[in-house]
């Protein structure tokens, strides 16, 4: 299993447009993606579920990745969160 | 429809017009081209630039009270000079008496001539609808159309990939029935599209490792109808891990027909996934769209309310330290 943190730099955070983008990503990987936010972790391929954690501009993450393409997956996530979604 | 034969339009039309057919019959044979009507009182009166004498003509009473107003010589050189004009049919509106002329110049030249009881707007009126709906545009696709809680949902997809089957499904659930396999759409006013089935086809089916069946036979007259319009498009799909499919709905996809733009959802189906549930929650949906609830939207708009109230909060308590 590999994890890294992120802090959401877009200007408004994870609704739906950005959530169906890390959902999108994360589906085309075999590994399990999961996300956490305070307390609350999540399975990352469910988009409700990335919706429900309502994680704002600053908010920092956890993104869990396990499998076997589980580095280029959490490689990509990453890119993503710091390419604010393709949105700015 | 590209041309009407004027036989054709005389079966179609003669009760619903009151057509009588005046002279001989030999103008049946001509054909109607266009949709428009015309008034040809300014060819009558000798003006036959820009003489649109392709349309159905009518003669209301007016061109009737012209012609009457003109001698025997004069009548005949006013219609030998516009039926000269390759006309398709000549309908009179109205009871009043007309010009022996008209008849034998008609016949003269093979145009069919009819005179109806009704007053011209009524005359209009009617043959304007039949005509728009003779020469509307209109396609014939591969796939399945069933009206599901009164939406028009139009099943496409490759062969064999289970169209058939699900509208059998969705009839089975007291849905209705247009026309299975082949479906001809027709462009009915801007943005209408009407799916009908065909005459042969009726409401047969085949079903895959069955053979054909009759729906109205099986499920009653309930479980049909003849035509509905397309309001939503499901294309079946098989499911494709390398492919991406819609998550949120937030933006409608459209595929154009006859430039009428209907709503485009690609469904990816796998084994054991209830295609009928998620036919009649589309279905439901387009309602909850057209009464102005748009789920997705609705959705995404409070979540994002959400999100700006927290980082509004947040800046406005950082460095706060009181």
């Amino acid at each position: 299993m590999v994890a890294q943190q992120v802090t959401l730099k877009n200007k408004l955070g994870l609704h739906a447009r950005p959530a169906a983008h890390f959902v999108r990503l994360a589906a085309q990987f075999e590994s399990n993606v999961f996300l956490i936010k305070d307390d609350v972790r999540i399975n990352a391929k469910s988009i409700m579920g990335v919706m429900m954690l309502a994680a704002e501009h600053g908010a920092t993450l956890t993104i869990e990745c396990e499998g076997e393409d589980e580095q280029e997956l959490l490689a990509k996530l990453v890119q993503l969160v710091e390419d604010k979604f393709y949105e700015e | 429809m590209e041309r009407l034969q004027v036989g054709a339009f005389y079966q179609d039309m003669q009760q619903r017009l009151e057509l009588e057919l005046l002279g001989s019959p030999q103008g049946l044979s001509r054909f109607i081209t266009e949709k428009n009507l015309h008034r040809p009182g300014l060819a009558l009166a000798g003006f036959i630039e820009l003489f649109t004498f392709d349309r159905v003509q009518v003669l209301g009473n007016t061109e009737i009270r012209y012609l009457k107003s003109l001698d025997s010589g004069a009548i005949i050189q006013s219609l030998q000079r516009m039926f000269s004009f390759e006309i398709p049919c000549l309908i009179i509106s109205g009871t009043g008496d007309i010009p022996p002329e008209l008849p034998s110049v008609a016949d003269e030249k093979g145009i069919a001539l009819f005179q109806t009881k009704l007053s011209t707007t009524e005359l209009t009126q009617l043959l304007t609808n039949y005509l728009d709906d003779k020469f509307a545009p209109s396609t014939v696709v591969h796939g399945s159309l069933v009206d599901v809680y009164g939406t028009g949902l139009l099943f496409t997809g490759r062969s064999a990939i289970g169209k058939s089957e699900i509208a059998l499904d969705l009839v089975e659930r007291g849905h209705r029935l247009v026309s299975d396999d082949v479906v001809t759409l027709t462009k009915k006013t801007e943005g209408v599209l009407i799916g009908s089935g065909s005459k042969m086809l009726k409401h047969f089916m085949e079903i895959r490792g069955v053979g054909i069946m009759d729906v109205r036979q099986m499920f009653g007259v309930r479980a049909i109808r003849l035509q509905k319009r397309v309001e939503t498009e499901v294309e079946l799909v098989e499911w494709d891990k390398a492919q991406e499919y819609e998550r949120l709905g937030l933006e409608e996809q459209y595929k154009d027909y006859l430039g009428v733009k209907v709503p485009h959802i690609r469904l990816p189906i796998y084994p054991g996934k209830n295609i009928t549930v998620i036919s009649e929650t589309i279905a439901l949906n387009f309602h909850l769209k057209v009464y102005g609830f748009h789920p997705a939207r609705d959705f995404n708009q409070a979540l994002k309310e959400t999100l700006l109230n927290k980082t509004r909060v947040k800046s406005y308590l950082e460095g706060d330290y009181e």
